[in-house]
């Protein structure tokens, strides 16, 4: 089958930091895809390359046979590609339904048929049912997650791009929310991206791993392979530590 | 939909209180002092639509009320077309001048489209002066017809042209249209991950906002049957503004509301001489400190709560 996605050579330098490096993968459709990396390894950068919120310095993004190159963040959501913020960013001064309703408000026009029906609809699935006319300053922290998601569904994307989704939740929240994206995944077919910097609950959500340090992809493969790669081990504990653990072992 | 009935009596009220007022209290005095606080709700609420529900600050809405009225006036004396041109060249002219700032500026962030509304306001101003031989200078353009000649018929012109622009205002902000917007207010990046086209909107309603005012800035004119660079002060546009705040910010309905209210409190002061602008600024400190989201929309917004679920 041909990739949904296919990214190949992707540069970003700001200024002297280089952001990241020839990053070359592809994902195929109904794929959950994990990027790994520690802070500042240029995960949320290669999202805002994605969703052309930021322009590579070269390379190139191939979203279902379609080249993303110099389109508008607008037009690339319109195409299919959904994202949510590290930091949670709802529409203030405006309730819960009216949120998911303005994301599908982008989508093209037949994906807007009975869009309120459809929100409700998102809001029960992402566990917000009877919230939907509370104001959202309202909701705690984990609720605007779920919130986010629901907004990123409204616009019935084909690839979901999730930027550290359980950030900032409990580790019952962390399950529930994994839970969520597994079941729209299974439901709908999604194929979903998403980012983290802890291995816990993201390893049994994802069936991929795509490693990123300092701008380079250093590994790919299974959640297995990834966390033994010698590459990645060495990227979170540092080479020294990663010597004493071998030496201990 | 017992809500609906009662926003649409509320309406019905007020514009049969606005259309008896001059009938019970009679003489021209009143009859203009209403007219002229009708027109300047025609121009708050068009700041309102564009402005208050995006949160993109327009500090030069006399911009587009100086276009509009210098349009009239033009067309009026200079060119001779009837009276009831000036409405729809106005709106396009000040669409126009709209497209020119909001084009290059609301693309960005930052002040760069409050600031060149302002300075576009300022630089017309000064253009009148400059081109005096064309535009009359510091005179401006008088012998402008009147479009109706009795002052009550004018009046309920006005107030009728205001009922008109605040019902499709208030349709348009109460659809997905103003959804849209105060997502803008809320979040533009996260307007743009939902496909919607964040420009556009911007662009789109700061032309449909100057259109308006623009028909207000004729309206004007032809009541005043004369036009002066003093349209373009920025004083103007400050007490738009004001007027806004006064009456609930994006709310479309509650301006209309700040702006008579500000009129007639502006007329009610004439008689405390030099105290005026001390009472007038001490009553707006105490109405936007005690109540920052503004007197008129959260008002009916508590008395209409109470009327939908009674005790």
């Amino acid at each position: 089958m041909s990739a949904l996605l296919e990214v190949s050579g992707l540069n970003k330098h700001f200024g002297g930091l280089h952001a990241l490096r020839n990053v070359s993968f592809s994902i195929a459709p109904g794929e959950i895809v994990g990027i790994l990396g520690p802070n500042g390894a240029g995960k949320t950068t290669l999202y805002n390359l994605l969703t052309g919120f930021i322009p590579p310095d070269s390379g190139s993004v191939v979203f279902n046979g379609r080249t993303l190159r110099g389109l508008a963040p607008y037009r690339i959501a319109g195409l299919g590609i959904s994202r949510t913020f590290q930091l949670c960013r709802p529409f203030g001064g405006m309730s819960v339904f009216e949120n998911v309703v303005v994301g599908g408000l982008g989508a093209r026009r037949s994906a807007r048929a009975d869009l309120a029906a459809r929100a409700l609809a998102l809001l029960t699935q992402v566990g917000l049912g009877g919230k939907d006319q509370l104001q959202v300053e309202s909701l705690s922290y984990g609720d605007q997650r779920r919130l986010e998601i629901a907004r990123a569904l409204a616009a019935k994307p084909a690839l979901l791009l999730l930027d550290e989704p359980f950030a900032g939740l409990g580790s019952g929240e962390i399950a529930d929310l994994s839970a969520l994206i597994r079941g729209v995944h299974t439901e709908q077919g999604l194929t979903v991206m998403l980012i983290e910097h802890k291995l816990h609950e993201f390893m049994r959500l994802v069936g991929r791993v795509i490693a990123l340090d300092f701008g380079d992809v250093i590994a790919a493969g299974t959640p297995e392979d990834i966390v033994r790669h010698p590459a990645v081990i060495e990227a979170y504990i540092g080479r020294g530590d990663a010597q004493e653990h071998a030496g201990a072992a | 939909m017992f809500g609906k009935r009662i926003d649409f009596a509320g309406a019905a009220g007020f514009v049969a209180f606005m259309a008896a007022l001059p009938l019970v209290f009679g003489g021209n005095y009143l009859i203009g002092v209403l007219t002229v606080s009708v027109i300047y709700g025609i121009w708050a609420v068009s700041w309102d639509f564009m402005s208050g529900l995006t949160g993109r600050e327009n500090f030069g809405h006399s911009l587009f009320i100086g276009v509009g009225a210098y349009t009239a006036g033009f067309l009026n004396t200079s060119f001779g077309f009837g009276g009831w041109w000036s409405l729809p060249a106005a709106m396009v002219m000040a669409m126009v001048f709209a497209l020119v700032i909001g084009l290059p500026t609301l693309r960005l962030r930052g002040p760069y489209f409050a600031l060149a509304m302002l300075s576009g306001a300022v630089i017309m101003q000064r253009l009148m002066l400059i081109f005096w031989e064309q535009t009359g200078g510091e005179e401006g353009i008088n012998g402008i017809e009147p479009l109706i000649r009795s002052q009550l018929g004018f009046y309920y012109f006005a107030l009728a042209a205001l009922v008109l622009v605040t019902a499709l205002l208030l349709a348009l902000a109460r659809s997905h249209w103003g959804l849209i917007l105060r997502a803008i207010r809320g979040d533009e990046a996260t307007c743009q991950a939902a496909g919607i086209n964040v420009t556009f909107y911007k662009i789109a309603s700061l032309l449909i906002s100057a259109a308006f005012a623009g028909a207000g800035g004729a309206i004007y004119a032809h009541y005043q049957l004369q036009v002066s660079p003093q349209l373009f002060a920025v004083v103007t546009s400050i007490t738009i503004i004001t007027m806004v705040y006064v009456g609930g910010m994006a709310s479309i309905y509650g301006p209309v509301g700040g702006a008579i209210l500000l009129v007639l409190l502006t007329e009610l002061l004439r008689n405390f001489g030099e105290w005026r602008l001390m009472i007038y600024s001490c009553t707006l400190i105490l109405i936007l400190f005690f109540l920052p989201n503004g007197l008129i929309a959260p008002t009916w917004r508590r008395l209409r709560s109470k009327l939908v679920r009674p005790g």
